[in-house]
Order: structure tokens, then C-alpha cells, then sequence
């Protein structure tokens, strides 16, 4: 039910001069939509450090609402600080997923740690923003959601939404660290969390989107958009080892739900796929559906998750 | 309060202990039986690997004056937690608490960091068998650090008060950064939370319950709580932030408080009763403070100099 038509990559960072923090990926778009523009938010990466390590950072691009090819505006500055010494963001905050509530810009992030016996651990912080979402700041020092009992690691990938006055969020849990040639690698599943002020949260504490390619299948970007009466969640996948390339690498997901908690997945209705050549040949991966002036447009990640930038697509036969 | 030293009770070096333990028996905790007192404690084990150390869950039974041993553990009571979780490089201490026919302990579990030493948070255990193992509750922990309670969440003593699960535990502040001295220093203060199943917690969070008396980067640990007639009191130990293992004018002390209400503590360490011997094993300084009753009587566990390498003494606190 979904086709979606490529348009072809929309920001690439390389071609963003004079931020030294903003050198490598665009990963995990999501928009704000304003009057005149829309704001498209992302997670980018000065080089890496002299043992290969990266810290993460969030930022903004804006698009002209009329051509969404048009960059207006990059973002002079991070719009996240990283956490200070030993707290749970302190070496990345990404990916970050925003939602305006009152006169503020509430954004929920995920932070990163670096740990001994395995690259690193997450969880989600919460920050708001009364400059219309240019810089936000945080709560506390501390992460809003964070491991527990049955979500032992790797809390992250969230992404906000508020449906009937509750709200929801959906993110990512580690499930288990497996050994790829003595390296440690994540497995991640889907989960949700409700709450009635967006602070407090009872994790639902289920997997909702049954592994489809192995046990092991890592999951993320849990994206989800009410449309025609269902929810449909927009997600990626892979496989637990040797995903790097074309064949165990990202693709996009799809599930519909009618009460957010069920969800019944049938990846053969996600409508788009690796292209035979170019930026997103590898893999597709970290989408972002949103409604816009009458169409729905879809943005995600190409080859390397996010390295050489985002895209869009447009859904064909869209009733808005 | 006033109490009356008995010495130390229990060498480390005199055993042998499960999991290649050598040294230490640090923070000793109770588990009253009719006719014997298990008394846990956690020990160490050399990691082969990195050359630190791992903490380790061993029990000691003695008989009910504490004049002779009767058992040592010879095998694993919990075992630390797999690759990635937040008890994987040790569990020190344990906090036991018998309830509606249940044993459960509540964990404080290590995992290192890069930028900083390690990270802490309480899991929960179940015992089965009378206290010599322990299943844990799952993977991941029960409390945790959250928007104002940044990082180092541990050192969990629970109690159950008119219905109520209580909890005191610890939590960080704030990390000191590095000096050409010392590696960076963690500050920690002690809070309080209830729950009504001991498994689900509400914090106050964020919130310090007992006065700082030598300067607000004064770390505070391990309170240990017990209702005497009308009067609810607490122990803990205290010391600097920084230089405090070798200088012993800055290393741990023993503190006190009391309370009538669970909510407000008065700090009273000028009543605690107890200070430094002038000479031997807890001359310069005392920590890990444990205080139960048996047979109508209250004790006092403690450590020593040397955080504890050296053993565990007793205090019995005399009647008026």
C-alpha cells in the first residue's frame, strides 16, 4: 500500500563548510515543520580521534519548504551540549527526536557513554528548547530513561509522539552483546513507553515488532505516522553479524497497528529498497515519514548508515 | 549510643574463598537464622585480563555470639553479570532483607567506563535456598541513575516499615576531573526510596537526605538503618572526596543520624558512639557500617583500615 518514489539524497555533509563538528554522517533525520521552512534535525560527527573514536552531536538543516532541495540554514552550533565528566552523554547525543509542546520544543536523545568490555553504553535524556528549537537544554544531568530489569543496555533510538493525550515513546533495547571475531556487537529491539507528562515513563516491557531474518535481528528507528486510521511504523533492520555491506545491511521495515501496542509486521508493504547504484546501494536504513502541504514524504539513511548523508522519497497515490 | 568494640571476627587471608578470592571482606551484611548468623561480604578476585580487580559475593556463618566460624561459602553466591550489563565487573556490596517468607538482595553491581573508573547501579536477587545462591531478577538493574541522579547509583539497604519498602542507597554527584595526583574522584550522597512490591522504586530523586558536616564534596556511603523502640537510626561512613586512601586525616569515618518520621534525619555523628581505635586493624579508618539485631541484642559491622582488605570487625551496642 505504500510505493514510494526516490528523489534522491538531500544534504550531505561534506559539503557543509566551517563546522569542525560537523564533518562526517547525517544520521536519523526528523523534522519540525515551520511556516516557511522545515527543520530538519540530525546527528553528525567530527573526525574521528587519534584511536578511531568518534563523539556524536546533534544539529539542524533547514529546507525551504517549497523545495526541500533548497538548504536555508545549517546549524551554527551543536544543539546539544555533551554531558559532563562520567555522565551518560558525555562522549555523543544522537539520535534526537523533537515534538513542540506548549511555547517550548521538547527533544528526547539518546546518549552514549564509552564502557571497557564493550564500545559503549545508551540511554535516553530529555532536553526542551524555548528558542524554537535552535538550542535546547537539559533537564537534568541524568538520563529519563535508562536500563532496567528486562532493558539491561542500550537504551535508544527514541522517537516522540503524543496521540490522544498520552504520550508515546518508541525506542530501542538491547537485548545481548554477541561476539563477531571477538568484537562486541549489539543486538536491539523495539520497545515503547507511555507517559502522561513525558517525564515520567512505564515501559511497556515487550518486544512489539516480532525478528523476522534471525533471532538475533537488531531493529531501529521505530518511526511511527496515523494515517488512514492505523498507525504504520516505518523501522530498519539488520542482520546481527557482518552487516556493514549490501547483504546483512540495513533495510527499511513496516508494521501497522490500531492501538500502538499491537503491531503486525509486513516488511513486503514497506515500498522501497536498496537502488541498484549510488549512495544508497548498500543499504537503506533510519527512516523519517512525515505529511507535508499535502504530500508524505519519507527521509532516510544510504550506504554506511548515514556517512555520506540523507535522502528523500515520496509516497505515490498519498490522500492527505 | 555507645557501643563496645569486639575486635575483628574474620581474616580473609585465613580462608579460602570461592571464585580465586584472596583479600578483602568488604561491607559486611546479616542474615539471621534461628540458630547461626550468614554473614555476607564482598571479596576479591585479580582479572587476569586487565589485571583490576572483580568483586565478589561470599558468607561467612557464625555462630550467635560471633565466637565461632561454622561455614564459609565454597561457591558462587550471585555471579557477576554477562558481557555488557551493569554487574559485570563485580557486586559490591549486597544488602539482605528477609520478607513474607522471601530472601532478597539487593546488589550493587560495577561496570567500568573509559573516561572515569566504572559506573554502579542496585539489582535485585532471590534466593531460594536459605541464602547460598541467588537468581537474579533479570539482567539489568531495579534502580538506576536517572535526571537528577546522574551516575553511581549503589550501596542499597532496604528495610520494610508499616507496609512500605524503604530504601537507602547512594548516588553521584558529580565526577571531580583528574590531577596529576589522582585519577578522577567521584562525590555521592545518600537518598531515600519506597515501593510498595520492592521491586518497582520511587525516588525522592535527587534529593540528599543527610547534612554534609566536612564541605559539600563530602562522599557519603553504605547507610545502614534500624528502629530501635520509637527511633529509626542510621549509620553510614563519610570522608573527603579526594586523597582519602592513603592520608588517613581524610579517609572514611562513621556517621549518624536519626529520624522519627522516615522523612527527616537529623545528622548526630557526635552521638555515633563509636571512632578509631588508637592502634591495629581500624585505627585509621572505619567504613561499611552494618548495624542488625539478634537475640535482643544490636551489633555493629564494620571495616577497617584498607577499605576492609584485612577482614570485618563487630560493635555490640551496650544497653541502658
Amino acid at each position: 500500500m505504500f510505493t514510494w518514489k526516490k528523489k534522491g539524497r538531500i544534504f550531505n555533509p561534506a559539503e557543509v563548510k566551517n563546522r569542525s563538528w560537523l564533518q562526517e554522517f547525517a544520521q536519523a533525520p526528523s523534522v519540525l515543520v515551520f511556516d516557511d521552512f522545515v527543520r530538519v534535525y540530525f546527528s553528525c560527527r567530527p573526525p574521528a580521534d587519534d584511536k578511531g573514536q568518534y563523539v556524536s552531536y546533534s544539529a539542524f538543516v533547514d529546507l525551504n519548504r517549497k523545495n526541500l532541495f533548497e538548504i536555508i540554514k545549517v546549524s551554527d552550533t551543536p544543539v546539544l551540549k555533551l554531558g559532563a565528566l562520567g555522565t551518560f552523554d558525555e562522549f555523543g547525543t544522537y539520535p534526537i527526536s523533537v515534538i513542540p509542546h506548549q511555547n517550548k520544543i521538547r527533544a528526547y536523545y539518546a546518549g552514549w557513554t564509552r564502557c571497557e568490555s564493550v564500545p559503549f553504553n545508551v540511554a535516553i535524556g530529555f532536553a526542551e528548547s524555548e528558542n524554537g528549537g535552535e538550542t535546547f537544554e537539559k533537564l537534568g544531568a541524568g538520563p529519563v530513561l535508562s536500563y532496567s530489569l528486562e532493558e539491561p543496555f542500550v537504551i535508544s533510538g527514541p522517537k516522540i509522539r503524543k496521540y490522544n493525550d498520552q504520550w508515546y515513546l518508541f525506542y530501542i533495547a538491547g537485548r545481548k552483546w554477541i561476539l563477531d571475531n571477538d568484537k562486541p556487537e549489539p543486538v536491539y529491539k523495539i520497545r515503547m513507553a507511555t507517559s502522561k507528562d513525558g517525564i515520567n515513563w512505564i515501559k511497556e516491557n515487550k518486544d512489539i515488532i516480532e525478528s523476522r531474518v534471525e533471532t538475533n535481528e537488531a531493529q531501529a528507528s521505530p518511526d511511527v505516522i496515523f494515517y488512514e486510521g492505523k498507525y504504520h511504523m516505518f523501522f530498519c533492520y539488520r542482520y546481527s553479524t557482518d552487516y556493514r555491506n549490501n547483504q546483512h545491511g540495513y533495510r527499511i521495515g513496516y508494521a501497522s497497528s490500531t492501538d500502538l501496542i499491537n503491531w503486525v509486521r509486513d516488511d513486503s508493504k514497506a515500498g522501497i529498497d536498496v537502488s541498484e547504484t549510488g549512495w544508497d546501494a548498500e543499504m537503506v536504513s533510519y527512516p523519517h515519514v512525515f505529511a507535508l502541504d499535502g504530500a508524505l514524504y519519507m527521509f532516510y539513511l544510504g550506504n554506511a548508515v548515514g556517512k555520506f548523508g540523507f535522502g528523500m522519497a515520496k509516497m505515490e497515490s498519498y490522500k492527505s | 549510643m555507645e557501643w563496645i568494640k569486639k575486635g575483628l571476627i574474620f581474616n580473609p587471608l585465613q580462608h579460602s574463598l570461592p571464585n580465586n578470592c584472596k583479600e578483602f571482606a568488604q561491607s559486611p551484611q546479616t542474615l539471621v537464622f534461628d540458630d547461626f548468623v550468614r554473614i555476607y561480604f564482598s571479596t576479591r578476585e585479580r582479572d587476569e585480563l586487565t589485571g583490576k580487580f572483580l568483586s565478589h559475593i561470599a558468607f561467612v556463618d557464625f555462630d550467635k555470639k560471633f565466637q565461632h566460624i561454622l561455614k564459609v561459602s565454597n561457591k558462587t553466591v550471585i555471579p557477576l553479570g554477562e558481557l555488557g550489563t551493569f554487574d559485570e565487573h563485580g557486586i559490591f556490596p549486597v544488602n539482605i532483607l528477609r520478607h513474607d517468607q522471601k530472601i532478597y538482595a539487593y546488589t550493587c553491581g560495577w561496570s567500568r567506563r573509559v573516561s572515569v573508573s566504572v559506573e554502579t547501579s542496585t539489582g535485585l536477587a532471590f534466593s531460594d535456598d536459605d541464602g547460598i545462591t541467588f537468581k537474579k531478577a533479570g539482567a539489568g538493574p531495579v534502580v538506576t541513575a536517572s535526571v537528577n541522579e546522574p551516575m553511581l547509583v549503589g550501596d542499597s539497604s532496604v528495610k520494610f516499615y508499616d507496609g512500605i519498602f524503604h530504601m537507602w542507597y547512594i548516588y553521584g554527584k558529580k565526577w571531580i576531573a583528574a590531577n596529576e595526583n589522582e585519577p578522577p574522584a567521584r562525590v555521592y550522597k545518600i537518598a531515600h526510596a519506597v515501593s510498595i512490591d520492592g521491586v518497582n522504586w520511587q525516588k525522592e530523586e535527587g534529593k540528599q537526605i543527610i547534612a554534609d558536616i566536612l564541605n559539600e564534596d563530602e562522599c557519603q556511603a553504605l547507610p545502614t538503618v534500624l528502629k530501635i523502640g520509637n527511633w529509626y537510626h542510621m549509620y553510614f561512613c563519610f570522608r573527603q572526596a579526594t586523597d582519602f586512601r592513603k592520608n588517613a586525616q581524610r579517609g572514611y569515618r562513621l556517621g549518624y543520624a536519626w529520624s522519627d518520621d522516615l522523612t527527616n534525619w537529623l545528622r548526630d555523628d557526635s552521638n555515633a558512639g563509636i571512632d578509631i581505635s588508637e592502634q591495629g586493624w581500624d585505627s585509621e579508618m572505619m567504613c561499611y557500617p552494618h548495624i542488625f539485631e539478634c537475640d535482643g541484642t544490636v551489633y555493629l559491622l564494620y571495616n577497617g583500615n584498607e577499605f576492609g582488605r584485612h577482614g570485618f570487625g563487630i560493635a555490640e551496642l551496650k544497653k541502658g
